[in-house]
This record gives C-alpha cells, sequence and structure tokens, in this order.
C-alpha cells in the first residue's frame, strides 16, 4: 500500500480532527478566527497539491483507488472551493448560533470525502465516500437549528438524499451480481458481453439516478431549491459547488470508465435528460425573487449543460465538463461571497436587498454583475468560453446522432432565457424598485480577496482559455473511453 | 426445493419495491426513514446472495460498508427530525411548508 496517495484526504481529515480539538481551548471570541486558520491550511494543502506526482496513474488498494491527472485536477479544485467556503464561513458566523467550530469541521470532513471520490475506482469506495459527503452535508444544511427553514431545508434533503443513496446501492448490487466486480476498470473490460444483459443495465440505471440527485439533474432535481435555499448561505455554496463536481467526476468515471458501449447506446436518453434539466432550470428560475433559489434553479440548468458534455462522449465533451465546472466554481463562489457580506443586515435573501449595491460597495456591485454575466454565458467571462465548448463537443457528435443538434438549440434557447432572470439580479442592484438604505457596506479582507481571486479566475478563462485548456484535455485524457 | 438465486432476488426486490412504496405513499417522517432503511436492507439481501453464487466475498464485504453508512444516517437523520418536532411540534411532511416560491 501506497500512503502517498491519500496524503492529501488525510491531512484533510487529521484538520478537522484538530480543529475539533483547538476549540476545546479556544477563548470563545476567537473561535470565530479558527476558520481563517482552517482556510489558510486548506490553501497551503492546495499548494502542496502541485508537488504531488500525478504525471502518470498510480492505484491503490486492489486497482480501487486511483492518484491519476483526473483526481488531482478535482482534489485541487475541491481545495480550492473548500478554503474560499471556509472564508464566506467565517463571514456567516454570527448567524450561527451553535458550535462554529463544528461548522468548519464538517466542512473539512465534507472536503475529504470530495477528494476520495475523485479517486474512486470501485464501486465500494464511491460509495463509501459520497456518503462522507452527503451526510456531513446533511447536518451543515439544517446548521442553524434555531431557524425553521434551515430544518426543513435539512430534513428535504435527509429523505431525498437517502432515497438516492438506496436506490444507487441497489444498482451497485445489481452491477455486482452481473458482473462479478466492484473495480470500475474490471467491468470496463468485460463490458462488451454485458450490454445486452438487462441486470447490468438496470444496476446501472439506477447507480446513475443516485448521482442524477449529487447533480441536481432531471429528474432528480426536485430538492435543489428548497434546500438551496433553507440551507445557512456557505453550505448551499458548497452544494452547489463541491457537492456537484463530486457527482461529476464520478459521472465521468462511469460514463467513459465502466460501460461507454452501454451509454453510447443510452445517448437519446443523456440527450433527454440534460434537455428538460436545462428547460426546467431556466424557466422556473424566471419568477424567483429569493437569491438562494435562484441559484438552486439556476444549478439544475448547469447540471443539464454538463451533462450535455457528458452524453457527447468525446474528448471534447470529457474536457469541457472539467473546464464548464472551474469556471463554475469562480462564477458561483463570487456571487455567494457577494451574498454573504451584502446580506448580512438582512434576515432574508429576497433580491430586493441588494438594492443601490453599487453605491454601498462598488466591489460587490461588480463581482455580482461578473458573476451573473458569466453565469449567463457573455463573452468575455468563463461561462461563455465553457458553454462554447460543450456546444462544440455536442455539435461534433451531431452527424452520427441528429438529436444533439436538436440539444444544442434546446440549450441555446436556455441560455436566451437565463439571460432575462440573470439581468433581473443585476437590474436589482443598478436600479431598484424602491427607495434603498445607502449605508456603505466594509467588506472586509478575506472576501476582498476571495473576490479578486475570483474575478481574476473568471476573466482568465474567459480571455486565456488555452492554458486552463491544456489541463483540462490532459486530465480528461486518462479516461480509458479516451485513449 | 431448492433455493437459487432468483428466489433470493424476488425476496430482495419485494423488500424494496415495499420500502420505496413506503417512502413514497406515508407522510409520517418517521415512517418514510423506516421505508429508506428497509430499502437499503433489500440492497444488502442482494449483494450477499450475488456473493454466495458468484464465489467472491466482495459483495459481503460491501454489506458491512452499507451497515456501517446506514448506521451514520440514522444517527444523524433521526436527530434532525428531533430537532424538526422541537421547533414545529410535527413528523408529517405536509406540514413542511417553510420553504416555497
Amino acid at each position: 500500500m501506497n500512503t502517498s496517495l491519500i496524503s492529501l484526504e488525510l491531512a484533510v481529515v487529521g484538520l478537522g480532527l484538530a480543529f475539533l480539538l483547538l476549540d476545546l481551548w479556544t477563548p470563545a471570541e476567537l473561535k470565530r478566527q479558527l476558520g481563517h486558520a482552517a482556510a489558510v491550511c486548506t490553501a497551503l494543502l492546495f499548494v502542496f497539491s502541485f508537488f504531488v506526482d500525478a504525471s502518470y496513474v498510480r492505484e491503490a488498494f486492489a486497482s480501487a483507488y486511483v492518484m491519476d491527472p483526473l483526481a488531482i485536477y478535482f482534489k485541487r479544485f475541491f481545495l480550492l472551493a473548500g478554503t474560499i467556503v471556509l472564508v464566506l464561513q467565517v463571514q456567516y458566523a454570527d448567524r450561527i448560533k451553535s458550535g462554529i467550530s463544528e461548522y468548519y469541521s464538517l466542512t473539512l470532513f465534507a472536503l475529504a470525502g470530495m477528494m476520495f471520490t475523485a479517486s474512486a475506482m470501485n464501486f465500494a469506495v464511491m460509495f463509501a465516500s459520497l456518503e462522507l459527503v452527503t451526510i456531513t452535508l446533511y447536518v451543515l444544511t439544517s446548521f442553524q437549528r434555531n431557524r425553521l427553514e434551515s430544518l426543513e431545508a435539512g430534513v428535504k434533503y435527509l429523505i431525498m438524499g437517502g432515497l438516492a443513496s438506496a436506490l444507487m446501492v441497489f444498482g451497485i448490487a445489481f452491477v455486482y451480481g452481473s458482473a462479478g466486480s466492484f473495480v470500475f476498470i474490471d467491468i470496463y473490460e468485460k463490458s462488451s458481453t454485458l450490454i445486452g444483459n438487462s441486470v447490468f443495465l438496470i444496476g446501472l440505471l439506477l447507480v446513475l439516478v443516485g448521482l442524477a440527485f449529487k447533480i441536481a439533474a432531471f429528474p432528480y432535481q426536485i430538492w435543489a431549491p428548497d434546500v438551496y435555499q433553507g440551507s445557512p448561505a456557505p453550505t448551499t455554496a458548497l452544494l452547489a459547488v463541491g457537492s456537484k463536481a463530486a457527482g461529476i467526476v464520478l459521472l465521468l468515471r462511469i460514463i467513459y470508465g465502466v460501460a461507454p458501449g452501454v451509454m453510447h447506446q443510452w445517448a437519446p436518453v443523456l440527450i433527454a435528460i440534460s434537455a428538460i434539466s436545462i428547460l426546467y432550470g431556466n424557466l422556473c428560475a424566471i419568477a424567483q425573487t429569493s437569491l438562494k433559489r435562484l441559484f438552486g434553479y439556476s444549478s439544475i440548468a448547469h447540471a443539464g449543460y454538463l451533462l450535455l458534455g457528458l452524453a457527447a462522449l468525446n474528448a471534447t465533451g470529457a474536457s469541457a465538463v472539467l473546464y464548464y465546472l472551474t469556471g463554475y466554481l469562480f462564477t458561483v463562489l463570487a456571487g455567494f461571497a457577494v451574498l454573504v457580506v451584502a446580506l448580512q443586515q438582512l434576515d432574508s435573501d429576497d433580491l430586493s436587498g441588494l438594492a443601490g449595491l453599487n453605491e454601498r460597495s462598488p466591489l460587490l456591485a461588480t463581482a455580482m454583475t461578473m458573476s451573473m454575466v458569466s453565469l449567463a454565458g457573455i463573452p468575455p467571462l468563463a461561462g461563455f468560453f465553457g458553454k462554447f465548448l460543450l456546444f462544440k463537443a455536442a455539435l461534433e457528435e451531431g452527424a452520427m446522432q441528429p438529436a444533439f443538434y436538436w440539444l444544442v438549440a434546446v440549450a441555446i434557447v436556455g441560455v436566451v432565457i437565463s439571460i432575462w432572470y440573470y439581468f433581473n439580479v443585476i437590474r436589482a442592484i443598478y436600479w431598484p424598485r424602491q427607495k434603498a438604505d445607502l449605508t456603505p457596506i466594509t467588506v472586509p479582507l478575506p472576501i476582498k480577496a476571495t473576490l479578486a481571486l475570483c474575478m481574476a479566475g473568471m476573466l482568465f478563462l474567459g480571455i486565456f482559455p488555452s492554458i486552463p485548456l491544456e489541463l483540462t484535455s490532459r486530465a480528461a485524457a486518462v479516461l480509458p473511453w479516451l485513449h | 426445493m431448492e433455493v437459487g438465486l432468483n428466489h433470493y432476488l424476488i425476496l430482495s426486490s419485494a423488500l424494496f419495491c415495499a420500502g420505496l412504496l413506503g417512502v413514497l405513499l406515508r407522510r409520517n417522517l418517521l415512517i418514510i426513514y423506516m421505508g429508506l432503511e428497509l430499502m437499503l436492507n433489500a440492497a444488502n439481501l442482494a449483494l450477499v446472495a450475488f456473493s454466495r453464487f458468484n464465489n467472491n466475498l466482495d459483495g459481503q464485504v460491501m454489506v458491512f460498508f452499507i451497515i456501517t453508512v446506514a448506521a451514520a444516517e440514522v444517527a444523524v437523520g433521526l436527530a434532525l427530525i428531533v430537532a424538526l418536532y422541537r421547533k414545529r411540534q410535527t413528523a408529517h411532511t405536509e406540514d413542511l411548508t417553510s420553504l416555497k416560491f
């Protein structure tokens, strides 16, 4: 066994335990600052991850766990997201009435779970690490126990998450029963003989349904708006970015690395799911006035865009998914950073709370505007180039499967619809309906740094795509289907 | 009569469907939760049966993972339902209405 493969995850678990203990000896007024210490530690781990050798494929635990360019790409992604979410949590601390240190520790455990999923090459490891993420998120969503909304979000997430994991486990049992193994690569080698085996197909379908829950795609999208709205804002940010990416990395591994032949046959199903997610998310988001709920619906639509790249089943698609997800990280976390700071004094997250933000704090208004413009997919920001790559991947397959042309058409209609509600947010900032309270907001330094990072990321991914594109295509190249 | 793989799978699927119907039709959170546990245990039964008939112990190891995870899930889930009950004095799904647009 080679422990260097799991050193990053062990470090994150260790950090989580250390912060639980540190809480005992930290005076109450300093507990809030533990979050900054945790964020510094995860940022250091992010830097350290560049010294971990992942240029070739290394395996541990009988091929159950792998360290390859794709795994390290996602580990860095999660560490970056975790760092930003921890900074947001410090800012949110005064609204958490019970045990802020546990909030930080649980976030670190969820982060460790996400990093484990990035390396999972076996259904057992996949299940255990996904559940580590999901169960910690049950606690994180309901962390404001004094607010009914938060508890309700937690219970809804619990029931839907429990149902998803039960479906997934049953699917895993069927896949194991027909293929005789849990290891992805073993099943991949046998997959040509399994293509007509209905037990295998039912099992695979149930596993995919379980993963659709993680990324909030149709037919398992129903929880997203409620849970996004009720949870504390930093948890929502973690759900939107981390939990979705954990689902995506597993979908990549399974679609491209377990039974690509079956997935090729199922392309029409994936296309339909992608199209319905895009339309459902974008149409429902139009009427929303709660900012977090709007992010919930927009998250469903973005799951649809990501599925578009997964359904294409080619190298461009896999690399575009990684590219889009990275742009999504900067974009969504910038939005949530603004949400946490700008709505600090208010109890609600209604759009009207953003009124006059450009006079209260130009930095926050700029960041929110950029975030919305990037989500809508308008050049020159990350969201535009990401969508461009996804559409390109789908069009490449259009010659073989004309349904892809229709899918791209639906996706473009979705983008046009989405411009409407994203610009509604911008209008709420610059042209408020009522007279706004114009007291200036002082933005704390860590949030300023976060916003600067996110805005730089959005611009960089939008204007200089060649360097990140090389990274994403190298990461995607390890998937067995693309060899 | 010899009890074969199919018998186990039919029993397991029946348990799974019973659990699923419980989750979909019942309105009490605790009963829904029992339905979820039933679904997980149906999967356990299928795994053990497949493991026995595949002559491969991996499936039984997976069952231990599932039992452990289910225990953690129950611990968190029941705590959450109790917290909700304290706040709202109800454990029925139709009373969960504070989140809507």
